[in-house]
């Protein structure tokens, strides 16, 4: 068992900069998801800390140890690979044992821990089969056994479920969650699915154009993101983002102007914030609440009703749309005018620079959905 | 206006198979026959005459040239696929410098004229004590060989997936390993490819064996089969000819037709692609 | 590739200071490892005798004393004593030679091309006994050269001849022709035979490139109502031309070298020598080692001038290739 760490780890490739001085502590066990956008560096931070890339510059530490120069199979890691990266002509057996004989272990000690892997992962009456007779999931078995009879200190995960199918996925998902409190090993997991990284994680990191943009755990980003990325990116559907400008900062708050007039007092720290400052206001879609004289009024475009709650897609003039979830036994007809009302207690503020201001109030930010009676900012 | 189209097509179609096989088999028809026979043209088989079968095998070391060619033709094979092979994964998956420039070099060497380097090759085979012997015969046969294969199995090779290599280097395999355990027999359909058509260029090589022989048991067939003459320079045998020209052909012709489409997959990779 | 190959310095630099990994290191000096035997094969037996040759050039070396010549400068190529001109260049048969390998380069790669692309087409059509077919036309390729040489010297034989009696029989010729032996008909029957032997790797080169094109533009012409042969002429070719030229080069580079066939079929004959069948004559059964090595070297360089304007024009496709 080990931690990672990386002290200002960056990667180019020639004049592309990929990874820009990347800070990052892993803890002994932890269940760490690196999510972003295709192309944000996830996979690459991933395959750097793996070996298979050199780091330009900076330091990566597993278990105290400085790696940068070590070979991969003396990193005490595994991998999965998104493709399984199966080896074709060998059967299964023989795929999981390749690693313990590269590492000349005795033919005992590879049968014993090979039959270990399999009996744990259901595999044992596929040992003599080649890949290509393996259905997709079995395959991905195979690859996680791989990886698991190398008793490495750190697993590492390169988008394993994104070749299975949806029911798949949510199995091989929850097995995964299974091995880590098993084994208690510490993994990294790279994915592009948002779900995965909050049903996973012990700490997300999010990451965009090849920089950390925050670290914390799954209710962290969703409750407190650190800047609008963030916040746009966690979360589905996603949180929906006002223009507005201050209109007063005090000590409790500042009282952010809308668009169209009204305004709404946002619990947040007010320091260096003047008045007349643009800011962003965020919203989540299930914070949003229908009301008779709201704070602002609307046209509801389009309805989508996905059983246990509809999504509204609220036309608020000016080109600008606002996402609501309703419960799913309220009925909304496209044309309704409707009024909003935006309760300040569930709103973010953000800075012109996409930072967003501290939040007030000092623990936990409210989880329930507010009772009705709360709500409305007249 | 169908059913002439139709017609037409088969004719062609006739035409094109006609055209290729009857040279062939009319060697066989007269490989046949013998002695007078063999000057009034016959389009049929008329009886079985196997005397030039054995004349051909009697009147000089013509099982002896065979052997020869297997022996050279296997052995620059097998030395090319070794060579080729590990040359390969280094062109095809590790990037390092200089590396489009040696690849278009070893691809230039596959174009130079054997004549070339005639004078040179006869030279240093010479200085190596291995005139008109079989290994210096399989050492300028390498010339031609070896390029294409080195180019044939890179463009196989470049198109094995990277992750089974990482994968492999995660475990803890060496370069060599990588090589031996999981490309060598992922590599195996392109190797036999390859290997059918450096087979096929080191059995039918002619201008290096005949200038690198001096002894009749030295040679291999093609030479010993250009150089076969009778009594005098005009009456040659050609029953014997023709016999000997079948008996060579025979084993091309099977492997030609049971490998088909690997031969054709490998004649495009290194043409086409190249 | 060049710009690849710089991009790829900077970091190198870098990551030398900092200390490579040790896998990207380990495989690098792999590659070299890997590439050394094949490269020192390659030296020992393609750039060292083709130095040799080339050396071999300005001397005066003979086959049985090789290592006993002296330098004697361009004399092999030209030379002028007492106001007359020496010297390969001004060598009538030289020249007939070069005049033969280019005319027969040439007619046949035409020949071969045309041919090739009917026979490509037919097999890309689909009836039964198609792959038997395919099997069919690969026989000729496969046939050693020299076999083949001698299969139609005897087919061609001025007497006792397949094909003098077929023509006779059919009434085109009236008499028996001695088709290798006259200087009219010996390269044509050269052409015939390499025709004969090199069409099939033609077709087989055109028919890949065929069976990559998508098949629905095929459907839309015949949605269309567009004409076969134009269908062939405005939609095919233009897609094949690339892979057309690729095999017209390769074919061409190769039909540039001719050797076994032409010596096999018209021995040493004026009449087709190649340049190739030239300077083994003169190398080996002149024993001028100087003088051969002087026409290897001239087939050398007006190749190597060939493959390197092919080189450079195909350049741009194959770094797209490089990971």
């Amino acid at each position: 068992m080990a931690d990672v760490v990386l002290k200002n780890v960056r990667k180019s490739f020639g004049r592309a900069h990929v990874i820009h001085g990347v800070d990052l502590a892993i803890g002994d066990g932890e269940f760490i998801v690196f999510v972003g956008p295709s192309g944000c560096g996830k996979s690459t931070l991933l395959r750097l800390i793996a070996g298979l890339e050199d780091i330009t510059s900076g330091d990566l530490f597993i278990g105290g140890e400085r790696v940068n120069d070590l070979a991969p199979a003396k990193r005490g890691i595994a991998m999965v690979f998104q493709s399984y990266a199966l080896y074709p002509h060998m059967n299964v057996y023989d795929n999981m044992a390749f690693g313990l004989e590269m590492a000349k272990s005795s033919k005992a000690e590879i049968d014993a821990k090979v039959r270990a892997a399999a009996r744990m992962l259901q595999i044992e009456t596929l040992l003599d089969r080649k890949p290509r007779q393996l259905s997709g999931g079995q395959r991905q078995r195979v690859a996680i056994g791989r990886a698991i009879v190398r008793d490495p200190k750190v697993f590492l995960f390169d988008e394993p479920l994104s070749n299975l199918d949806a029911a798949l996925r949510v199995q091989t998902r929850i097995e995964i969650a299974k091995l880590h409190t098993d084994t208690r090993a510490t993994m990294i997991y790279v994915t592009h699915d948002q779900v995965e990284a909050m049903t996973l994680a012990d700490r997300i990191v999010v990451l965009n154009a090849g920089r950390i943009e925050q670290v914390g755990t799954p209710l962290d980003l969703y409750h407190r993101p650190a800047n609008l990325f963030v916040a746009g990116f966690i979360g589905s559907p996603q949180m929906n983002f006002i223009p507005c400008t201050v209109a007063e900062a005090g000590q409790d708050g500042i009282e952010a102007r809308l668009p169209d007039g009204g305004t709404v007092t946002v619990p947040v720290s007010s320091e260096g914030v003047r008045a007349g400052a643009a800011v962003t206001l965020g919203i989540r879609p299930d914070h949003v609440r229908l009301s008779g004289q709201g704070t602002l009024t609307g046209r509801i475009e389009l309805v989508e009703e996905l059983g246990e709650n509809h999504l509204l897609y609220v036309n608020v003039g000016r080109e600008r749309h606002l996402t609501v979830r309703e419960p799913g036994d309220a009925r909304h007809e496209v044309g309704q005018e409707v009024g909003l009302s935006l309760d300040g207690g569930f709103c973010h503020l953000f800075r012109e620079t996409g930072e967003a201001l501290p939040l007030l109030k000092p623990a936990g930010f409210p989880t329930s959905r507010p009772s009705a009676a709360s709500t409305s900012i007249a | 206006m169908k059913v002439l189209t139709r017609i037409g097509f088969w004719l062609l179609v006739a035409a094109i198979g006609l055209f290729s096989i009857f040279p062939f088999y009319y060697a066989v028809i007269s490989s046949l026959r013998s002695g007078a026979d063999l000057f009034s043209v016959a389009y049929l088989p008329e009886r079985l005459d196997f005397s030039n079968y054995v004349a051909v095998f009697e009147r000089q070391p013509f099982g002896t040239n065979i052997v020869n060619s297997v022996i050279v033709a296997a052995s620059v094979v097998a030395l090319s696929l070794a060579l080729g092979i590990t040359a390969a994964y280094a062109f095809g998956r590790i990037r390092f410098r200089g590396r489009s420039l040696l690849l278009m070099t070893i691809l230039a060497v596959s174009m130079f004229p054997q004549v070339a380097v005639l004078s040179g090759m006869f030279e240093l085979i010479r200085s190596f004590g291995l005139y008109n012997t079989l290994p210096g015969l399989i050492l300028a046969n390498l010339m031609l060989t070896l390029p294409f294969t080195v180019w044939v199995l890179t463009t196989f090779m470049r198109e094995l997936p990277k992750e089974i290599e990482e994968a492999a280097f995660v475990d803890g395999a060496t370069p060599w390993i990588v090589v031996r355990r999981i490309f060598l027999p992922l590599m195996m359909p392109a190797a036999v490819t390859t290997g059918l058509l450096a087979f096929i260029v080191a059995w039918n090589e002619f201008l290096f064996a005949l200038t690198f022989t001096l002894t009749n048991e030295r040679r291999t067939v093609p030479p010993a089969i250009a150089l076969m003459s009778g009594s005098t320079a005009y009456e040659l045998p050609w029953g014997t000819i023709m016999a000997a020209s079948v008996i060579v052909t025979l084993p091309i012709i099977a492997l030609v037709l049971v490998f088909q489409r690997k031969i054709v997959a490998g004649l495009t990779a290194g043409a086409v692609k190249g | 590739m060049s710009g690849a190959a710089l991009q790829a310095s900077a970091p190198a630099r870098e990551t030398m200071r900092g200390g490579r990994s040790s896998l990207t290191r380990s495989r690098v000096r792999a590659a070299w490892i890997f590439i050394a035997p094949t490269l020192i094969v390659l030296i020992l037996i393609a750039g060292w005798p083709l130095a040799r040759t080339i050396w071999f050039s300005f001397t005066d070396a003979s086959l049985n004393s090789l290592a006993d010549y002296q330098f004697i400068g361009f004399e092999n190529y030209v030379a002028n004593y007492d106001g007359e001109w020496f010297g390969l260049l001004t060598d009538p048969d030289w020249w007939h030679s070069v005049w033969n390998t280019v005319w027969f380069t040439a007619i046949s790669v035409s020949i071969e091309t045309v041919l090739g692309t009917i026979v490509a087409l037919i097999l890309n059509a689909s009836f039964p006994g198609r792959g038997i077919m395919r099997a069919v036309i690969l026989i000729p390729w496969a046939i050693p050269t020299v076999v083949s040489a001698r299969m139609w010297n005897w087919m061609l034989h001025d007497q006792f001849g397949v094909i003098n009696d077929m023509l006779l029989r059919l009434g085109l010729i009236a008499a028996p022709i001695t088709w290798t032996a006259s200087p009219d008909t010996a390269l044509w029957t050269v052409v015939m035979v390499d025709v004969w032997k090199t069409t099939p790797f033609m077709a087989l080169l055109i028919l890949a490139a065929l069976q990559m094109l998508p098949g629905d533009i095929y459907e839309a012409a015949k949605v269309d109502g567009v004409h076969p042969v134009k269908v062939f002429f405005r939609v095919t070719l233009p897609l094949i031309k690339p892979a057309l030229l690729v095999a017209v080069i390769f074919r061409a580079l190769d039909a540039l070298r001719v050797f076994d066939l032409i010596y096999v079929l018209t021995a040493n004959s004026r009449d087709t020598m190649s340049m190739s069948v030239f300077a083994r004559q003169q190398l080996v059964d002149f024993q001028e080692v100087g003088l051969g090595s002087a026409a290897s070297t001239l087939i050398f360089l007006i190749i190597a001038l060939l493959v390197v304007i092919t080189m450079v024009a195909g350049q741009v496709r194959l770094s797209g290739e490089v990971r």
